[in-house]
């Protein structure tokens, strides 16, 4: 649009112009240009230059016939209206130059004669306008009647300006305004109706003249804002344009043609700004429609046929930047109902984009076409050579040539071949690329804004072409890629094939070997439909370098990488292409998004979901190719994360197998390794497990050629997906493995198991732990199949109830101390770890951690666990070892972890409670005080210096017999001021054993030496141990001290578990301090701990009866040996009390 | 008959399922590719159209040149879109609801899987006797 002269772009503008006076025109200029509508100012200083405005133009005689016109329009026709024809002018005179001197007046009056003679024979108006200084000067009646009657004017174009007064001078100022718009508007209005008289009346001799009076009376229309007028006439102008193309005689065809369309161009440009203009955006786009469609057939000669295309490419360029610039935008009602019957506009046709790219395309259209006329135009014109000195002519889109001889120059009109040399030589020295280019970015960022992706990756798309086609590979190559994105994702396979044509291509060029052979290998496993036609080499430049997408053209591709590949291998390199190439082997990793993926497909699938370290274990791998040719695979290493389980399969055909493999890898010969297109090849290998953990295979590394390696993800045929391009009605969905459940289940990773643990580890228990012992729980660690290195025992005790402390929640805030404590471990030798010490790493309240000795296989190592109950609670203990089987780095990251666990009771073994024996009272009795009730601790009397006697129960409450060492009072401070304490009777022989549920009496006495109201005795110590000798003998005999000769009788009663012989019931006299022994022989029927018939004792005299507690009468019976003469007597023992 | 037409059938995930060039036309082949570039960047269109009205047919919703596209949108997503020169639009509609028919035919196939490409030589040869009958 830039290109337009200027007069064409904007709209008409009146002009006036003013002679005289020239101290006074910038601010009449100023104030006529701010005027609405505006003015433009013609000012010439004095009256001499006023023959400027005469007619320039020969005077042509009215008499001789008329010519045919040379051209259309002439191109200076606009500009002389809008500069130099005004519509009216104004001759100033100061007022004292035409009251005073008659010189003066003289000269004032030969001025206007000579304005009046230069606009004479024109319809310019004539204005005079007198300046004053002050509005009092008034000027005689005479002088202005005078003058007027000079210039032959009316009496209202006679204006006075005022020049000192503000006020009469933008009053009178006004009034000039007035009268100039007055002037413009019948100035061109009386122009418009001369010439469209002469339309109306047919008064012209050729189409030439009907068209140029259409224009003309257009752009009268235009200076006075008449639009639709003036759109009218444009219209008209243009209709008869069209049909003058076949009509037209008067220049040879193709000059014709240029003519006439850049003639419409104007026309065009013209209709569309001012349809804009009214924001009549619909018509307008129509109206552009039309145009287009009316000219795009009239393509002219093939030889200038970029002449066309250049101009109709312009012809969208301007229409976008007029639609551009003009703001105007998709009325609200329109938009929802594109493509519908009341509205055939598509919604692109409102964005300025939706030009630019065609403009861009039909550029395209017109490179093309330079190019077969450049070829054709060296073969023939070589010698004609390009005519010098052509230059426009004074006809708009005529081109003459200018001729000198000597001191005359001639312009001569050109023929047809002239001009289209010319014109192509004009044309070739334009680089219309970066235009292009410049052109489809524009409209590709404008779509892009407007989330057009497709229509921006087209955008995309033309300038790869024009880049290739400008041997920008790079840039060319980069964008390909972006637009093949799109193809790819959404599967036109038919734009996608020639968009890899092109990236093939753009490789080639930059050499890249890589990129080369991916995108050939890419096209050469594309899908194509059936229906596609044979191969076209006229249309090779249109169709890309790719070629026709037909299946013998895929095949082709992938033989001639095949091809480079072989050429690689030759040791001369004799390929002039990819000849720097240095690197030995290609590498093209293809993973499950990559495009690759329809080149080589690799599914992998374990037969088992886990399996033991170090078994044999099978595994599928099948490959699947959609390239058109079968493939021959020369190596196949399959590849997991724990390498030791790589293996190559070789084809047996080759020759000489490479054998550079690592040591590791299995290596396994295959008879053929073909892959056919579309069929699943598949190999079963038995492979042996490797350590424990995932085991997982990564990757398929094929080599083809021995040059190419392709790398392909392992995939798992559970989760793979399907080829979105490859799936066709008709074709069966084939399955990677022949079995089905392996198919759909699959997966190409595998979990090794851990190894069992060969060890053993024995917890020991003795029972309920007791509260306040040392309770020793023996760990037994037994090597049954395993060495143990660095191994770790871990100690962790648990509150069986939950909770994991071992705490009371209100013991925990108060102090540290714990229920149960784990104090120490030691060794089974009974020694502690003293030397050992940094090895026991931890030792908690409830927690330790103890090294573990290096133990080979067989061996065997025992700790003590030393646990401390402070408080009968049940808890959990857990013990783990891990270890592992070697001490090198790489064994010691696998562990093998043993855990046991065991509950232990914690018990209170003994309740003890007391009491006060009073000697008799020997006073009277007295009610010496009132003893009150209440208070738990019960206090008691005692006499004093008397001895009392204290007697204190120690009951077993286990189940083990406990050993009584010695029970003390330890009397305090205070206790031993004020009373003795004597042990009346103790513990005999060392220690008193305890069955389960008896007591131990011990009797102190207590002696008060003062009275006091409060006084603490002491503390009761006792001092016992478990009973080691438990259950060893059966017979108890138990001493009684009796004074007296007893009669006592007894009875037993019968139980289920035993048969004995005996009385029932009998009776005995027992002297004083003997014993009498009753016997009864037993014979228990069932083993295990079973009750003793149960005896009563009664003395006779004091009738008091005793029956053993059942605890005491409970006896654990071992399975016998198979004998049968095995008996098992047993005592009861009774004890009186007196 | 219409000079110039090239048919698209594409799938809801914009993947073409079917083409054909039924122009009465002297075939090029250069104009193949042509045509489906401008009926790829029509998708743009139809995209945001689809949603806006409730017809099925919608017509020229995108031209290039002289060439326009006429869309119709079948069961789920499934587009059928047209490139043509002329601008019978009865002739275009009733093409359309034949074609639409027999892709009926084809989607009720219990062994048709949906958005895999049609290569029923039957369905190609009722397309292109409808392109002659109708466009």
């Amino acid at each position: 649009m830039e290109d337009y002269p200027e007069e064409l772009r904007t709209p008409p503008v009146s002009l006036v112009s003013i002679v005289g006076c020239p101290e006074l025109h910038p601010s009449i200029s100023a104030a006529l240009s701010s005027q609405q509508p505006p003015m433009n100012t013609l000012a010439l200083p004095d009256f001499s230059k006023a023959s400027i405005l005469a007619r320039s133009g020969k005077a042509r005689d009215p008499l001789a016939p008329p010519q045919a016109p040379a051209g259309i329009l002439k191109k200076d026709w606009l500009l002389k209206h809008r500069t130099r024809v005004p519509a009216a002018v104004a001759a100033l005179f100061r007022a004292d130059q035409v009251s005073g001197d008659p010189a003066q007046w003289l000269q004032a009056c030969s001025d206007l004669e000579n304005l009046k003679s230069a606009i004479q024979g024109k319809n310019t108006k004539l204005v005079v306008v007198l300046v004053q200084a002050q509005a009092s000067d008034e000027l005689s009646e005479d002088v202005t009647v005078a003058l007027r009657k000079r210039a032959e004017i009316d009496s209202r174009h006679m204006i006075v300006l005022v020049e000192q007064d503000e006020t009469e001078w933008s009053r009178s100022l006004s009034k000039l305004k007035n009268v100039f718009a007055e002037l413009c508007s019948a100035f061109y209005k009386e122009e418009g109706r001369r010439i469209k008289a002469r339309i109306e009346k047919r008064n012209f001799s050729s189409v030439e003249l009907s068209i140029r009076y259409c224009f003309k009376v257009a752009v009268y229309a235009e200076f006075r804002r008449d639009w639709p007028e003036a759109l009218k006439f444009y219209e008209e102008g243009v209709r008869v344009l069209r049909e003058m193309i076949g009509t037209s005689t008067r220049l040879p065809p193709t000059q014709r043609l240029v003519e006439i369309k850049a003639v419409a161009e104007q026309f065009h440009f013209k209709i569309s700004t001012l349809l804009l203009h009214a924001g009549k955006v619909v018509e307008a786009i129509l109206w552009f429609r039309k145009h287009i469609r009316s000219y795009e057939r009239v393509v002219g000669t093939p030889e200038v046929a970029f002449l066309h295309w250049e101009w109709f490419s312009r012809q969208f360029l301007v229409f976008g930047e007029l639609i551009e610039t003009s703001a105007a935008t998709v009325p609200d009602t329109l938009s929802p109902r594109f493509g519908t019957a009341d509205n055939a506009l598509t919604e692109w046709e409102f964005q300025p984009a939706y030009y630019y790219q065609l403009a861009a395309t039909y550029l395209r259209e017109k490179r093309y076409a330079i190019e077969c006329s450049s070829s054709v135009a060296n073969l023939t014109t070589e010698a004609s050579g390009i005519p010098e000195s052509v230059m426009p002519s004074v006809y708009v889109g005529q081109y003459v040539r200018l001729f000198e001889q000597g001191d005359t120059v001639s312009v001569l009109p050109l023929s047809d071949t002239e001009y289209t040399s010319y014109a192509l030589s004009e044309a070739e020295r334009f680089q219309d690329s970066y235009e292009i280019i410049a052109l489809f970015r524009k409209a590709y960022e404008s779509f892009q804004s407007l989330g057009a992706t497709r229509m921006a990756s087209a955008c995309s798309r033309g300038m790869a072409i024009e880049y290739y086609a400008a041997g920008d590979f790079s840039n060319a190559k980069q964008l390909f890629d972006g637009v093949a994105g799109l193809y790819r994702q959404e599967g036109w396979t038919t734009l996608l094939w020639e968009n890899l044509g092109y990236l093939r291509e753009c490789s080639r060029k930059l050499n890249f070997l890589k990129d080369f052979i991916s995108y050939s290998l890419e096209m050469a496993a594309l899908p194509l439909f059936s229906g596609s036609g044979e191969e076209n080499r006229e249309n090779k430049i249109k169709s890309g370098p790719g070629g026709s997408p037909t299946i013998s053209r895929r095949e082709n591709i992938q033989q001639e990488v095949i091809n480079v590949l072989k050429r690689k291998q030759a040791p001369d390199g004799t390929n002039d292409e990819f000849d720097n190439a240095m690197e030995e082997t290609t590498h093209l990793d293809i993973d499950q998004i990559s495009p690759l993926r329809m080149v080589l497909t690799a599914s992998v699938a374990f037969h088992d979901q886990s399996v033991k370290p170090g078994s044999p274990l099978l595994i599928s791998v099948s490959l699947l190719s959609h390239l058109p040719s079968p493939v021959v695979v020369d190596q196949l290493e399959v590849q997991f994360n724990q390498s030791d389980c790589n293996f190559v399969i070789h084809s047996a055909q080759e020759d000489s197998p490479p054998l550079d493999s690592n040591l590791h890898d299995q290596v396994v010969e295959a008879t053929s390794l073909t892959l056919f297109t579309n069929k699943w090849m598949r190999l079963t290998r038995e492979i042996k497990s490797g350590q424990s953990g995932k085991l997982e295979c990564l990757s398929v590394k094929a080599t083809i050629n021995k040059h190419l390696v392709i790398c392909c993800h392992a995939e798992s045929p559970a989760s793979m997906e399907d080829f979105p391009l490859w799936k066709f009605e008709d074709h069966v969905e084939t399955l990677p493995t022949k079995d089905n459940v392996l198919a759909f289940s699959g997966q190409k990773l595998i979990q090794v198991e851990e190894p069992d643990a060969q060890v053993d580890l024995v917890l020991n228990s003795a029972g309920s732990a007791l509260v306040g012992e040392i309770f020793i729980v023996p760990v037994t660690i037994l090597s049954k199949g395993h060495a143990v290195h660095s191994g770790e025992l871990k100690i962790n005790l648990v509150d069986a109830k939950g909770g994991g402390l071992l705490m009371s929640p209100r013991e925990a805030e108060e102090s540290e101390s714990h229920d149960v404590e784990l104090l120490g471990v030691s060794t089974v030798d009974g020694k502690e770890l003293k030397e050992e010490v940094d090895s026991i790493r931890k030792i908690q309240y409830s927690f330790g951690v103890v090294s573990v000795p290096t133990l080979s296989e067989g061996d065997s190592w025992s700790c003590k666990l030393e646990i401390k109950w402070h408080r009968a609670k049940s808890v959990m203990l857990y013990v783990s070892l891990g270890y592992s089987l070697g001490s090198t780095e790489e064994e010691a990251l696998h562990r093998l972890n043993v855990h046991r666990s065991l509950q232990i009771e914690g018990q209170i073994p003994l309740l003890v409670t007391h009491q006060l024996l009073r000697p008799f009272r020997r006073e009277p009795l007295l009610l010496s005080e009132i003893r009150s009730l209440g208070g738990d601790d019960k206090k008691c009397s005692l006499a004093m210096n008397e001895s009392n006697m204290f007697i204190v129960n120690a009951r077993n409450c286990t189940e083990v017999p406990l050993r009584l060492h010695s029970m003390t009072i330890e009397p305090d401070d205070d206790g031993k001021q004020l009373c003795s304490v004597q042990q009346v009777s103790g513990i005999s022989n060392g220690h008193a054993v305890i069955a389960p549920s008896e007591e131990y009496k011990g009797i102190f006495s207590v002696n008060p030496r003062a009275s006091s109201s409060n006084f603490h005795l002491g503390d009761i110590c006792l001092n016992w141990s478990r009973d080691s000798s438990l259950g060893e003998d059966q017979e108890t005999h138990v001493i009684m001290k009796q004074r007296l000769p007893e009669e006592i009788k007894y009875s037993l009663v019968d139980s289920q578990n035993f048969v004995f012989s005996g009385a029932h019931n009998h009776a005995a006299f027992i002297l004083p301090k003997s014993e009498h022994t009753v016997s009864h022989k037993l014979v228990p029927l069932g083993s295990g701990s079973q009750q003793l018939p149960r005896i009563t004792v009664t003395s006779v005299r004091y009738s008091a009866a005793l029956t053993p507690s059942t605890s005491a009468a409970t006896v654990f019976i071992y399975p016998s040996e198979p004998k049968f003469n095995l008996e098992t007597s047993c005592s009861t023992s009774d004890e009186c009390v007196s | 008959m219409a000079s110039t037409a090239c048919f698209v059938i594409v799938s809801k995930n914009d993947i073409p399922i079917y083409e054909a060039e039924v122009g009465s036309a002297p075939k090029k082949e250069d104009l193949a590719h042509q045509h489906q570039f401008i009926l790829h960047a029509a998708l743009d269109v139809v995209q945001d159209l689809a949603w806006t009205t409730n017809a099925m047919f919608l017509r020229s919703v995108d031209r290039f040149s002289d060439l326009v596209v006429s869309v119709y949108d079948s069961v789920v997503h499934t587009r059928f879109m047209l490139l043509h020169d002329s601008r019978s639009d009865d002739g275009i509609k009733s093409f359309f609801q034949e074609v639409h028919e027999l892709y009926i035919k084809i989607f009720l196939n219990p062994l048709y899987l949906p958005g895999s490409r049609i290569t029923s030589s039957h369905f190609d040869t009722k397309v292109r006797a409808l392109a002659r009958k109708y466009l």
